[in-house]
């Protein structure tokens, strides 16, 4: 009985024409997508809810004490702002608070994004031996308190004579297990490896890829990790707290200071939270503007 | 420009069963283009990739010109690269993509723009030159990946299906024009695709690979007249080429009830191993013989293309509970009347015969 040979691969006919794979394009104003009067109610309501504690601060950090303490209390700026500015100003060093934390959290970001963006490039696409074990120790640092290691810390600072120095809070934090692990997840997703070989054929080193492959396509979640980075420094209280003194402090400890006195003045603590939110504000408006993705689009056909 | 030699290069992956590159041997002239061609997971893109230095080779060396790079990284190979899907840079302007190999070579930024403007010459990209590669059609993109390639005037190209992305029309046009374009620039080239019609089309030779064992070079006309095995035979040619297997007997080779005869000498070097024989022809060298002769076969379907008509039939006596859906293909004339559900009796020149030993799949001359 004759047994006929058998099927002959797919790939030995004629090609059929592939339909082009569907693009993803923004669809701007589409009927189903354009939001209705609800949709901007509860925007609305929720935008306010947010606004509010920064108004407030303005409204609080602009009257005197009993103007606040009234009922009802007052819903408008006053004139008192500045009176309360220089107030603050004089009871703790906040110039010299906002230039420490300025210097702090830049180089803290500067730093973090680096070097996250270095190890999460590492962690992502290079091939080396010990790669998930690494990667499962950097993970796992995320898992001890900070309380834990304050002790340990406070003592190499102290060893080193560093205390009551900015680079005491600066380096313990230039690097983030968070940040690696960030950057790590956006490039594995987001940096096709034909682009690094493509790089390789041109004849370009690891670190030339690095930087002129890696970092331009890195930069909407490098400005995602500044934004948190700084921000998180700005923010930071418990450690400076320990490591610095209130001659040479970061704005939130010199804020702490202010409510420190026998009878706590609400509308200068008030006065000063504001002067120390504003670098923040501005910091945010800057870099808000790069976190437009789409850098990629047309990178591999997609 | 530089010869390109496989010597038993071999690509074993950690904690695979077989090597995805099995001991290849390979000659590739000076100015040659060849083609890299099998189905998927056959180790074409893998080979590439060695030649290219983005993947390592485990035994055996590649020699390039007279440089042995196995070990050398991809930029000491002086090789470049057309990938898939381009890997154009995204935040670069055409003119950089292209210039950036020619500007970490540290060649000066006047003759870095001779050479981009000449390349954008050629493949007409002049109008695009500081366009970002997202605001290019496919088509634009994937000549993009050309430019970046010819203004390095490297000793080797490399293509790894530099077709696919594109739609069906544009690949064809585009295949005339990569294989115009490497006539002219007598670069030697490696070009891997899975499309055997590309294959055919654009190679001065033609590699098959299958589970990373080279099947058969050869011209694309030889690869068709004389495939070396039935592997190849199969994978050559589109329909593909009809292969039936069966008993050797006196005379030619049991097909069904009838007997396809096969010339006595090749009938019994082909049967020396167990005795079964695999006869192939192509669709084109079957003749529709009078009622009676030769092998009775069903119709099951007609394909009309305009040029040509394509029957596929059934032998007839296969059983019926069996789908038989195209045992056998078979070229006609384009309006031969001939519909679904006849009967036909199909005969063959013994010229036109292909014979392999069922057991060894080698071919039997």
């Amino acid at each position: 009985m004759a047994t006929l040979a058998p099927p002959v691969p797919d790939a030995g006919r004629s090609p059929s024409p592939a339909a082009p794979p569907p693009r993803r394009r923004h669809r701007g104003g589409s009927k189903a997508g354009k939001p209705g009067p609800v949709t901007y109610t509860l925007l609305t309501l929720v935008a306010l809810v947010s606004i509010f504690p920064l108004y407030w601060t303005l409204v609080a950090g602009s009257h005197t004490n009993a103007e606040i303490a009234a009922t009802p209390p007052p819903f408008l700026p006053n004139a008192s702002l500045f009176d309360n500015f220089q107030a603050a100003l004089e009871q703790a060093p906040i110039g010299k608070a906002i230039l420490n934390s300025v210097l702090v959290a830049g180089s803290i970001t500067v730093g973090t994004v680096l070097f996250c963006t270095l190890a999460g490039f590492a962690f992502a696409k290079l091939q080396f031996r010990g790669k998930g074990l690494l990667l499962g120790l950097v993970i796992g640092t995320m898992m001890v308190p900070t309380q834990l290691a304050v002790i340990p810390l406070f003592m190499m600072i102290a060893e080193l004579q560093w205390v009551n120095q900015l680079q005491a809070v600066i380096l313990p934090t230039l690097v983030s297990a968070f940040g690696v692990f960030f950057m790590r997840q956006y490039l594995i997703s987001a940096l096709p490896n034909e682009l690094l070989e493509a790089g390789r054929v041109d004849g370009a080193s690891t670190f030339r890829i690095f930087w002129s492959i890696v970092v331009p396509v890195a930069r909407p979640a490098m400005a995602v990790l500044a934004m948190l980075t700084f921000l998180t420094a700005w923010n930071e209280f418990f450690w400076p707290l320990i490591a610095l003194t209130t001659a040479n402090p970061t704005v939130q400890v010199a804020l702490a200071g202010l409510g420190s006195g026998y009878v706590p003045q609400r509308s200068v603590i008030m006065a000063g939270t504001l002067l120390g939110t504003l670098p923040v504000l501005i910091v945010f408006t800057i870099l808000g503007k790069q976190i437009v993705g789409g850098i990629m689009q047309g990178a591999v056909k997609g | 420009m530089a010869t390109v030699s496989f010597q038993q290069a071999s690509r074993i992956y950690p904690k695979a069963e077989r090597p995805a590159v099995d001991a290849l041997d390979l000659e590739i002239a000076d100015g040659e283009f060849l083609v890299l061609v099998g189905p998927s997971g056959c180790g074409k893109s893998t080979s590439l990739r060695m030649l290219a230095g983005l993947e390592e080779v485990d035994t055996g060396s590649i020699v390039i010109g007279d440089r042995d790079v196995t070990d050398s990284p991809p930029k000491e190979r002086d090789i470049a690269m057309v990938f898939q899907n381009y890997a154009l840079y995204p935040h670069m302007t055409v003119e950089e993509n292209m210039g950036f190999a020619l500007k970490l070579a540290g060649i000066s930024k006047d003759e870095r723009a001779t050479r981009v403007r000449e390349a954008a010459k050629i493949l007409d990209l002049e109008a695009y030159l500081a366009r970002r590669p997202k605001a290019l059609s496919g088509g634009q993109r994937q000549r993009v990946a050309m430019g970046r390639a010819i203004v390095r005037n490297p000793q080797v190209f490399l293509m790894d299906e530099p077709l696919s992305n594109l739609d069906a029309k544009l690949r064809v046009q585009t295949r005339t024009q990569i294989a115009a374009l490497q006539r002219r620039l007598g670069t030697t080239t490696v070009y891997v695709t899975h499309d055997q019609v590309e294959a055919m089309t654009m190679g001065d030779r033609v590699a098959v690979l299958k589970d990373g064992v080279l099947q058969q070079c050869d011209t694309p006309g030889e690869l068709y007249d004389r495939p070396a095995n039935v592997f190849v035979a199969g994978f050559i040619g589109s329909p593909a080429m009809n292969l039936v297997t069966g008993d050797a007997v006196d005379g030619g080779v049991q097909v069904g009830g009838a007997v396809l005869p096969v010339p006595r000498d090749q009938l019994t070097r082909a049967a020396a191993s167990n005795g079964t024989v695999t006869v192939g022809f192509r669709p084109e060298a079957v003749r529709l013989a009078a009622p009676g002769e030769g092998l009775p076969v069903r119709v099951e379907v007609v394909e009309q293309l305009g040029s040509d008509a394509f029957l596929y039939t059934s032998l007839a006596d296969a059983p019926d509970d069996v789908l038989h859906s195209a045992d056998l293909v078979v070229r006609t004339e384009p309006r031969s009347g001939v519909t679904s559900g006849q009967q036909l009796w199909l005969s063959t020149d013994r010229s036109a015969l292909h014979v392999f030993d069922a057991q060894t799949q080698q071919r039997v001359d």
